[in-house]
């Protein structure tokens, strides 16, 4: 599983390049893609369905993403796009309209609905996560900025 | 220009660029209010779709103005999207004059894209990546990492001379599906399918699926119906891609697939 975490912070931060992710938040992009990833696996090891996994990953990731954009100063979109990357029902997609092309109607109609539950869950998760009121992370920001401005002086002292 | 229209006008610039670069549509319809406000506009309209933006200013008074934009459908760009927020951010505060935003927002614009050396191995690495995490081999992702770079040059090419993006998404995954074929045919071990996912991951629609479901959930229903109808007809295109060369394949003699 460790290993697939790692292969999803690079393919995140791959495709994030494509997406121009700013270079300075490339470390924290990849993380919140892992952060993810990381979160799907252990919903599926402890028994979730590939939706309520779905669903529990972009929660997290939502609220990591409202962090780091309090922290970083950023869009939370920054963050969010590239974190939910790796979650996005892209195969879901191409299975259901391969089947319906190939003349399979049933297992198209099933792989579809699937990928719709997926969606949905993570559209659901991000709302959950962005209905948390936006000073509780304004705050996170503010002290971020106070301790950095400690450690300059520090630095200066 | 009255102080009404260039304000109008530097607001809804912002918005388009936001829209082109890929925000959502709140995060868009919040940006050209909050601009507007900043710089004094009193009564404002502001109506924001996926491919584009109505807004009207001052419609009582004399200087009244209104702008109608069309904005295409474009790909992400985070990092203009950080940029504009950052400046409506320092606007809202006061320490943005509007000929100064105005020659950020240029500069911003002309902005240039990742070079094509950067890109493109850039794909291949996330493909490999995605074809590993979709469960295939690591020897499968060897596959996917070329096929992907593969993918990534011909959509840079096609997008030089203007091919249509339907067009595009069919022939570039059919592409990737005929090398993929070729290695099954040249009898080499791999998992077709995963392979193939892999290397088209690029083209798939999943972002744009959740970000429609997103605009519909806020009860931007329009704008979300645009978006998923993108999605939906992007998906087709690369089924249609992959599922006429494979079709081609078993006419010709291929045998079925294991899929």
């Amino acid at each position: 599983m460790i290993s697939e975490i790692i292969v999803a912070m690079v393919s995140v931060l791959a495709f994030g390049v494509s997406f121009h992710i700013p270079k300075s938040e490339y470390l924290y992009c990849a993380l919140n893609g892992g952060l993810g990833w990381a979160v799907y696996r252990i919903c599926q090891n402890c028994g979730f369905g590939p939706t309520a996994s779905a669903l529990w990953a972009a929660l997290v990731l939502t609220l990591a993403a409202r962090v780091l954009s309090a922290v970083r100063k950023m869009p939370s979109t920054v963050f969010l796009i590239a974190g939910i990357f790796s979650l996005v029902p892209g195969s879901g997609i191409y299975y259901t309209s391969y089947y319906i092309i190939m003349n399979e109607v049933s297992r198209g109609s099933a792989k579809g609905v699937e990928t719709f539950k997926i969606a949905g869950a993570i559209v659901l998760g991000i709302i959950f996560g962005l209905a948390l009121p936006q000073n509780w992370f304004n705050h996170l920001g503010r002290m971020t900025e106070r301790i950095g401005r400690r450690r300059s002086k520090e630095e200066q002292g | 220009m009255s102080k009404s229209k260039l304000i109008l006008d530097l607001a809804v610039s912002m918005g388009e660029e936001l829209l082109k670069n890929g925000a959502e549509i709140y995060r868009v319809q919040e940006t050209v209010e909050h601009v507007m406000a900043a710089y004094g506009a009193e009564d404002y309209n502001v109506f924001v779709l996926t491919n584009g933006i109505f807004a009207t200013i001052h419609e009582n008074r004399e200087d009244a103005g209104s702008i109608v934009r069309n904005v295409p459908i474009g790909t992400v760009n985070l990092k203009k999207i950080a940029v504009i927020n950052q400046m409506s951010r320092e606007i809202c505060q006061g320490s943005c004059s509007i000929s100064e935003a105005k020659k950020r927002l240029e500069q911003c614009r002309k902005t240039s894209v990742m070079s094509k050396r950067v890109l493109i191995p850039a794909c291949g690495v996330g493909s490999a990546g995605f074809c590993y995490l979709l469960g295939g081999h690591p020897f499968d992702s060897l596959f996917s990492f070329f096929l992907g770079m593969l993918l990534q040059w011909f959509l840079l090419f096609a997008e030089e001379r203007h091919v249509s993006k339907f067009l595009t998404d069919i022939l570039g995954s059919a592409m990737v599906t005929i090398l993929g074929l070729v290695l099954y045919v040249l009898d080499i071990n791999i998992q077709f399918d995963r392979v193939i996912i892999g290397g088209i991951i690029l083209l798939m629609p999943g972002v744009a699926l959740v970000t429609a479901i997103r605009d519909l959930f806020n009860g931007d229903y329009l704008s979300g119906g645009i978006r998923l109808m993108d999605a939906l007809l992007t998906g087709m295109c690369i089924a249609i891609g992959v599922g006429a060369a494979i079709k081609a394949f078993q006419l010709l003699g291929g045998g079925a697939l294991p899929l």
